[in-house]
């Protein structure tokens, strides 16, 4: 379903990602590890094409999509959540998820009809509202919601795209361990054949929902496999894990 | 996102009843000065859209109400074209002209968004003052107003025109508030809140601000229209970035973004013109005052500060209700 290869970014002498090939199988689910500053943001901006690549290309569907500009790529089905809430502030939390769909179902230029008001859009506003529990708070101002909840409506908005391909940066970023628990059970909800990719410190939640894992480290794959093998895995222990098996 | 509250709909009734009662009750300098109001509210409306809305402050307003006028001149007087059809063919011509604009100017944002407006402004300005086919300095007469004899109004009459002007008014505040509030309305307002993430949900950014800046220009382009008819003879002056200077004076000094606010600016404006000229010939430097006296005041125009006060006063109301009721539960307790 998405496949990179051989991708490589430099900034100046600084190189932040190093030959990255990756094959996501449909439905999919796989956990990007790595310290800070191993390249996993970067990587996600190259995926997207907020990030044009030094080399290397990426494949969505069998689709060669290196050329195509970020909203291109998007309605293709590349979608993706940001580390820092990237909401639309001042709307309300239906109004948010609206604008994704109304892109999605070709809405959003729409003159002198209300976007919002379409069945489709209205639709694809509750089911998304349903599968990320944000329904209590769908009038709700983005201003008058918590931050964990905002975390909810950002993972909200990139699957109101109905995407075939789903990047979450973190999604538990700065959540409280309650909180993150309640994400355990959104992701593990997630509809099967959706392929995720997700950046994520939190281990517990990246060894429950992986299919498989990937290590970054100085911009590298250092390690490709299963979560029981990265658990066993001794280069892990020394680069990244260490720290949490001792904790 | 656009919305009115009860406050937006007071401000509108009121301003439509005083515009009608005046359009009836007003002599003949009065209803000149009314209908430069109402051009006016046409111009910024269509500034508004673009600002206010879609964070795209353009110095380039002025020139195509500019182009709005030449056109339809060119069309009606030169080319013979029938007015109706003049009129029509102007706001297309002006509504291209804007689109080509946003599309080249969509990708820069903010200072450097507005140079760009206002260089196209000024290439528009020093073509039509340069060119012999638009009268050069001296301008064009002999403009014609639509003929709506059939329907038994006649448009050469002052209190008709300043009629005819506001209802075209009501017709584009009409028109502004279902864009806003369509599709593409919305987008503009995501691309104002989050152009990155409007992108990353794979909206073509640079063409929904391309479109409503080719919406605004049209209406722009009516407003020109309108002057011209009014006027009946144009010059490249109206080209100039003073016009699209003062358009946004008028924007900021009524409220950006809100559409009432800039109605409220253009009859402030206009009136405050005309009142203090005639007491003297430094009546900009009042004007100057006045917009550093609202833009210090950190309120969002006339209307913005009006707004605040209003809602000051509901929440206020509502904190006192809740207090209220809490007072009363625990008395009932007690």
């Amino acid at each position: 379903m998405l496949e990179t290869r051989n991708l490589d970014k430099s900034f100046g002498a600084v190189h932040v990602t190093r030959d990255v090939s990756l094959k996501l199988e449909r439905g999919e689910r796989r956990v990007i590890l790595g310290p800070n500053g191993a390249g996993k943001t970067t990587l996600f901006n190259q995926l997207v094409g907020e990030l044009a690549s030094d080399k290397g290309s990426v494949h969505l569907a069998g689709e060669d999509v290196t050329a195509l500009a970020v909203a291109k790529r998007a309605r293709r089905g590349l979608s993706r959540s940001y580390q820092k809430n990237t909401l639309f502030d001042g709307l309300t939390v239906e109004e948010n998820l609206g604008l994704a769909a109304s892109i999605h179902t070709g809405h959003a230029t729409t003159l002198w009809s209300d976007s919002l008001a379409k069945p489709e859009v209205r639709e694809i506003v509750q089911d998304v509202a349903n599968q990320v529990n944000l329904m209590p708070f769908l009038h709700a101002n983005v201003s008058e919601i918590s931050y964990g909840v905002r975390r909810q409506l950002e993972v909200g908005v990139a699957l109101a795209t109905r995407p075939l391909v789903l990047l979450m940066d973190e999604p538990t970023s700065g959540v409280g361990p309650e909180m993150a628990k309640g994400f355990h059970d959104l992701l593990n909800n997630l509809p099967r054949d959706l392929t995720l990719l997700i950046i994520e410190h939190d281990m517990d939640l990246a060894f429950d929902v992986a299919d498989t894992i990937t290590v970054l480290n100085y911009g590298e794959v250092v390690f490709d496999g299963l979560p029981q093998e990265a658990r066993g895995s001794s280069l892990l222990k020394e680069i990244y894990l260490g720290s949490w098996e001792d904790a | 996102m656009f919305r009115h509250t009860p406050l937006r709909y007071a401000t509108l009734v009121l301003l439509a009843s005083v515009a009608l009662f005046r359009v009836f009750t007003a002599e003949y300098f009065g209803l000149e000065i009314l209908t430069e109001i109402f051009i006016l509210a046409v111009l910024v409306l269509a500034l508004d859209m673009v600002a206010g809305f879609g964070g795209m402050v353009s110095l380039c307003h002025g020139a195509l109400m500019g182009v709005g006028a030449y056109a339809y001149v060119m069309l009606s007087t030169i080319a013979g074209i029938a007015p109706p059809v003049a009129m029509a063919g102007a706001i297309a011509i002006t509504g291209v002209a804007a689109w080509v604009i946003g599309a080249i100017c969509a990708r820069s944002h903010g200072i450097y968004f507005i140079m760009a407006t206002l260089a196209f402004g000024q290439m528009a300005y020093s073509y039509v003052f340069e060119a012999p086919i638009f009268g050069g300095d001296d301008g064009l007469g002999g403009i014609s107003r639509l003929d709506l004899s059939f329907v038994g109004i006649d448009l050469s009459d002052s209190r008709s025109f300043a009629f005819f002007c506001l209802a075209i008014l009501a017709a584009v505040y009409g028109a502004a508030v279902l864009i806003l509030r369509s599709g593409l309305g919305r987008s503009l307002s995501g691309v104002m809140h989050n152009e990155q993430r409007m992108r990353a949900l794979g909206l073509t950014v640079w063409r929904v601000k391309a479109d409503v800046f080719g919406l605004s220009g049209m209406i722009a382009g009516l407003a020109g229209v309108l002057a011209a008819q009014h006027i009946m003879y144009i010059s490249p002056g109206l080209l100039s970035w003073t016009v699209s200077g003062e358009a946004l004076v008028v924007v900021i000094l009524g409220g950006v973004g809100t559409l009432i606010g800039p109605l409220v600016g253009a009859v402030a404006f206009v009136m405050l013109k005309h009142e203090l000229s005639a007491v003297t010939t430094y009546w900009h430097l009042v004007v100057g005052c006045i917009l550093i006296a609202v833009v210090m005041s950190r309120a969002n125009g006339i209307f913005g500060w009006l707004e605040d006060r209003w809602g000051a006063r509901i929440d206020r109301r509502a904190a006192d209700a809740t207090r209220n009721q809490k007072t009363e539960e625990v008395a009932s307790d007690a």
